[in-house]
């Protein structure tokens, strides 16, 4: 049950990541080309891809989690043995857990403020609809590394498999 | 409580908890023991969006991972063998020039290593090369190019300094000019140390054919100009360093995958994905890390450590050299992304004291970086290489070590004779 929502999910959240980045090329581009030869852009071109650029930052680091593939000081892998090893990694799993449902919370009380003072990010957008992102990364990253030390939800990859 | 905190935080660290959550937890920690609230986080990370020029790292990432997807390493090693192959240790002398490039364009990530290094060492041995030397010579050079523009840690530390607003105002185009020489003393020190291990022809040289050039140039010619365009672009002027960036994302992928085709369309979203959780790694640690140096600054702890500084070191020479120390140890375990971001905004106002340039700063910081690459006993590209080539890690410190002694001799002469990357200022 878990591991099949977790598939849909993985399946929906790489769809999103992909999307992300094709849309951050086409308008980065769409700006060169517009800027030199036409002299024009879209107004809210560069501020978008700001944003995407945030976006991108989070998804990337979700996908990451899934197979815990985050930049560490990498001693354990390499100088301990089993049955220290899968210990010391449910103890930084565990931890990591618990900081990052920590910044969703905070980050969820930025959202919140700026929903209440209507704060714009760019154009007519809303500055919570942007930041958006903050809590529900650092939410998603916490319930996968809550499924590492429990082993739930685990994806079996095939070879080179990325989804 | 705070005591307790710091406990727990270090030992998740060694532990090897994701660099990411060990600085959002100092620095949640650090905001709650000065009453700040800790909402605070979430608005520094969200300061990713006030810097335009980060969005050069996603797209010169993906335009990295995707050259290194299709067969662009084999006709890059083709072309350079047949300018370079003919020279005397011509096949070594291309392997770090090419090496060097691709390690630009991808990133250090172990990308060349695996890519490059599968080519270049059988072609080695084949040649007359030792193992030994082989090895060598592709795990050092699995980080040379650290310096060379489009290189992510360099437009990093860039990015890095000009938040910090302090110390000499250059531009990142002023960064990327200050590479350059550091980058070819490097390359011409290697050779040197090349031609001197492989002295009296041990190593047959090949004739030098126009029609294997030509055929090289060729085959290459729709990834040939990439170079020009970015070097070109960027250090004329022409092009805003995002600008190429984007250009170049939108060019690659037309040339892989449509002209090429050796990229299909179905593959591309893999070669999205992996890049970016590349990205998202990196720009998540420096989205925390800028929480955590905002905390620092509060506390005013590059001040103290400036005051501290100044009672023990009484020169710049000594501090450059206690900075080399501390630099090649944190090389040594830290890798470059967790180094630049936890250390740079430390020692910047340092440094500054000590009359350092900004932009020198960074060279030393990235040469230094790049030696940690190979030095034990968690250098990556060790690791990595050990892993390719499915060797014991002990013989890649053995292979590696000359070369380390040849690039320690560079990473003085960069130390201490600042001219070699000020020059172009």
């Amino acid at each position: 049950m878990i591991t099949g929502l977790a598939r849909i999910f993985r399946l929906i959240e790489s769809g999103i990541l992909i999307a992300l980045l094709t849309g951050m090329i086409t308008v980065a581009a769409y700006q060169v080309v517009a800027r030199n030869f036409f002299d024009t852009g879209l107004v809210w071109g560069d501020a978008l891809v700001r944003i995407l650029v945030l976006w991108i930052t989070l998804f990337g680091a979700m996908v990451a989690s899934r197979k815990d593939e985050h930049i560490r000081i990498d001693l354990i892998s390499n100088f301990f043995r089993d049955p220290l090893r899968p210990m010391l990694r449910n103890f930084t799993s565990l931890f990591t857990a618990g900081v990052s449902l920590m910044f969703a919370w905070y980050s969820g009380q930025l959202v919140y403020m700026d929903y209440q003072d209507a704060v714009v990010a760019f154009g007519n957008v809303p500055a919570w609809i942007c930041e958006s992102i903050l809590p529900l990364g650092g939410l998603i990253i916490s319930i996968r590394y809550l499924f590492h030390v429990f082993k739930v939800g685990n994806p079996r990859y095939e070879e080179g498999q990325k989804w | 409580m705070v005591t307790f905190g710091i406990v727990i935080i270090l030992i998740a660290a060694l532990s090897g908890a994701p660099i990411f959550a060990v600085l959002l937890a100092s620095a949640m920690l650090g905001f709650w023991a000065v009453d700040i609230p800790l909402a605070i986080v979430a608005v520094e990370v969200y300061r990713i969006v006030d810097t335009p020029l980060l969005v050069v790292l996603p797209l010169f990432t993906y335009s990295g991972y995707l050259l290194a997807a299709a067969k662009t390493s084999e006709r890059l090693v083709d072309v350079a063998q047949s300018l370079f192959g003919w020279l005397p240790s011509g096949l070594a002398l291309v392997g770090f020039v090419v090496c060097a490039i691709f390690t630009a364009l991808t990133g250090a990530s172990g990308v060349t290593i695996v890519a490059l290094g599968a080519l270049l060492l059988p072609a080695l041995v084949r040649t007359g090369y030792t193992e030994k030397f082989g090895l060598g010579l592709v795990t050092t050079s699995g980080s040379l190019g650290l310096l060379l523009v489009p290189s992510v840690p360099l437009i990093l530390y860039g990015i890095l300094v000009q938040q910090m607003e302090i110390g000499e105002p250059f531009t990142i185009v002023q960064l990327f000019l200050a590479g350059i020489l550091p980058m070819l003393l490097m390359l011409l020190l290697l050779i040197a140390y090349t031609l001197y291990v492989h002295r009296g022809g041990i190593i047959p040289r090949v004739e030098f054919s126009s029609t294997r050039m030509w055929s090289a140039i060729k085959s290459a010619r729709w990834e040939l100009p990439l170079p020009l365009v970015i070097l070109g672009g960027i250090y004329s002027g022409y092009f805003a360093v995002s600008e190429a960036a984007a250009v170049t994302a939108v060019y690659v992928t037309i040339v892989e995958v449509l002209i090429y085709k050796e990229v299909p369309w179905r593959r591309l979203p893999n070669v999205m994905i992996e890049a970016m959780v590349m990205v998202g790694g990196i720009l998540l640690v420096l989205g925390v890390a800028l929480a955590f140096a905002n905390f620092l600054v509060d506390v005013e702890v590059p001040q103290k450590l400036f005051l501290f500084a100044q009672e023990h070191i009484h020169s710049k020479i000594e501090f450059l050299l206690l900075l080399n120390v501390i630099l090649l140890v944190l090389g040594a375990f830290l890798d470059i992304f967790s180094a630049l971001v936890v250390v740079v905004p430390l020692i910047l106002p340092v440094a500054i004291g000590y009359g350092v340039h900004p932009v020198h700063l960074g060279i030393i910081f990235l040469a230094n970086m790049q030696i940690g690459y190979f030095t034990p006993p968690v250098g990556m590209n060790l690791f990595v290489a050990s892993y390719r080539f499915r060797k014991p890690i002990q013989e890649l410190y053995l292979a590696s070590w000359p070369f380390m002694c040849v690039l320690l001799v560079a990473l003085i002469l960069i130390t201490y004779v600042p001219w070699i990357s000020l020059v172009f200022l």
